[in-house]
């Protein structure tokens, strides 16, 4: 019956779209938005009012272990939590199972700058490289001397459309950003390599100031070399 | 190792057709792009002295191609900023390389194949100013060290078809995808065997106008010049990329490409240029030269 219903041409209405003088107010609210809003509003009404109620009707003798468990810090209420809710080894997987997420990342953006890398020959920018010629005798010098002075590299393109101009620069853009990122996710990876190397067994000793031979703002540790068998 | 002597044997007939008298080796590479005599397509063809622009501007083309200083060398700008070579084999990659295709102005479709540099000596070699490859459409060229056949690809897109490249291969493993390479390129004649021992294959190589030498051994410059006996013309070209570790790992990159500049001399090599692949390579360096060129050359002047 339904599909019949569908095949008369129904009117489709338009939805009231926000007045452009009241464009300042956002989007103009329907009567099911305001359902919602409503509705989520006497429910923490309802809340609120419950607490108020529990509050009021408190007795002030009772004991609660929440008062030796919880407390304030900053103003901010902070519970107590297990002081040992993982094992040495939980925590040391957890961590492994971080650092691995970390590597995966690191590599995945390599892979895509080197993607990048592989369209993006920095046409225009400066070389850095050497290029030497080898004269014969003087003369021969003064003439490749004179022939290069005109060379003027590689040919600019003139008259480039803006359009094209931005999605080389973007492209350029994409491959910095990508870098940085490499970059910072490798040191994050540097430092979390780190400090699960110190929670392994094995002896070692932090090194004093005048012992580390190139300095670095961070600690620097020393292992006992020990015999593996 | 059957089938690349076959194919080699059938391009040897053709090749005295194709040596054609317009290969002077000129001093100046600039003006070169759109001499007369030079054979392109109409639309392709720029007047002298203009810049030849390859894609319509107004069409909704995201890419701009247009002709490097070297002949059959491309630029593409656009999501790209890349040299490029135009594919000989449409809708192909061979290493994975990115292809780029163009509407020109008549609705025809061209494609073009990314040359990346930090896989391709000879792309690292261009892209750091080298005046003169010597290898343009039309050039034959016999390619020591082919490996995987990546650069060999675009060496074959950049002479064309009436070009051909000899690409020698010592590692059959490489020298596999070489040959699965050359199967779709015509003007690729894969040749797997010691690039030391040219009498072995010099029925399968005619006289060639350039030699690329990119084998990475000690003593690469008596292979290039055992080679350059055989198969180079005289007054023809050689570029040789060397790595500086690959022959003397003490030395500083400097010293040892010094060293090899003074060896080729000594095998009737004329050095003309050399540039360093920075950044794409580390103590890498390419020199080119021409070889065996009379007395007092006359190549400046022509
Ligand atoms: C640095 S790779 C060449 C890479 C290649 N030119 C490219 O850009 O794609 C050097 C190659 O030379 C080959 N080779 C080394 N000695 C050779 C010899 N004596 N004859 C032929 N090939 C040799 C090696 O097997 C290796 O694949």
């Amino acid at each position: 019956m339904s599909s019949l219903r569908n095949a008369v041409h129904r009117r489709a209405h338009k939805e009231r779209s926000q007045p452009k003088e009241r464009k300042r107010f956002g989007l103009l609210e329907k009567h099911k938005d305001y359902v919602v809003r409503a509705k989520a509003f006497h429910k923490k009404e309802d809340y609120l009012q419950k607490l108020k109620e529990k509050a009021a009707f408190r007795n002030p003798d009772e004991f609660y272990f929440k008062m030796i468990n919880s407390k304030t810090v900053n103003g901010v209420h902070k519970q107590a939590g297990e002081p040992n809710k993982y094992t040495q080894e939980e925590l040391l997987l957890m961590k492994s199972q971080d650092i691995g997420y970390i590597l995966q990342k690191i590599l995945s953006e390599k892979k895509k700058i080197e993607r990048l890398t592989a369209t993006l020959h920095s046409l225009d920018s400066q070389r850095s490289n050497k290029h030497v010629y080898y004269a014969e005798d003087r003369q021969d010098a003064k003439r490749i001397l004179s022939e290069t002075k005109s060379d003027g590299g590689l040919p600019a393109f003139e008259d480039l459309p803006e359009k094209i101009k931005r999605r080389t620069a973007a492209s350029y853009r994409e491959l910095e950003a990508r870098k940085n990122r490499a970059h910072d996710l490798e040191k994050v990876y540097n430092e979390m390599a780190m400090k699960q190397e110190l929670q392994k067994k094995g002896k070692k000793r932090k090194l004093r100031e005048d012992e580390i031979v190139c300095p670095t703002s961070k600690p620097v540790y020393k292992w006992r070399t020990e015999r593996k068998q | 190792m059957a089938f690349p002597h076959l194919r080699t044997l059938m391009a040897l007939f053709t090749l005295p057709t194709i040596f054609f008298a317009g290969f002077v080796p000129r001093g100046r590479p600039g003006g070169i792009r759109g001499k007369p005599g030079f054979k392109c397509k109409p639309g392709l063809r720029g007047k002298p002295g203009s810049r030849v622009k390859l894609t319509g501007m107004k069409g909704g083309n995201k890419v701009v191609v247009e002709a490097h200083r070297h002949e059959g060398v491309f630029i593409a700008k656009g999501k790209e900023d890349a040299l490029c070579t135009r594919n000989l084999v449409p809708g192909e990659a061979v290493y994975n390389e990115k292809r780029i295709s163009v509407q020109n102005e008549d609705g025809t479709k061209v494609e073009y194949r990314v040359w990346n540099p930090f896989r391709s000596k000879l792309a690292a070699a261009i892209l750091g100013g080298v005046d003169n490859i010597w290898m343009k459409p039309g050039s034959k060229v016999l390619y020591l060290g082919a490996a995987s056949g990546t650069t060999v690809s675009h060496v074959s897109d950049l002479v064309g078809p009436t070009g051909v490249v000899y690409a020698v291969e010592f590692s059959p493993r490489s020298g596999r995808d070489l040959v699965n390479m050359a199967a779709k390129r015509t003007n690729v004649i894969p040749i797997i065997e010691d690039a030391r021992l040219p009498a072995r294959y010099r029925m399968l190589v005619g006289m060639v106008d350039v030699i690329f030498s990119d084998v990475a051994q000690p003593d690469q410059a008596r292979i290039l010049a055992l080679n350059a006996s055989y198969f180079l013309k005289s007054g023809g070209h050689f570029v040789i990329s060397i790595k500086a570790n690959c022959i003397d790992s003490t030395a500083t990159a400097e010293a040892v490409f010094a060293s090899e500049v003074k060896k080729l001399q000594a095998e009737q090599f004329k050095p003309m240029e050399q540039v360093t692949l920075e950044p794409f390579e580390r103590d890498h360096a390419c020199v080119v030269g021409a070889y065996r060129v009379p007395k007092k050359p006359k190549l400046a002047a022509s």
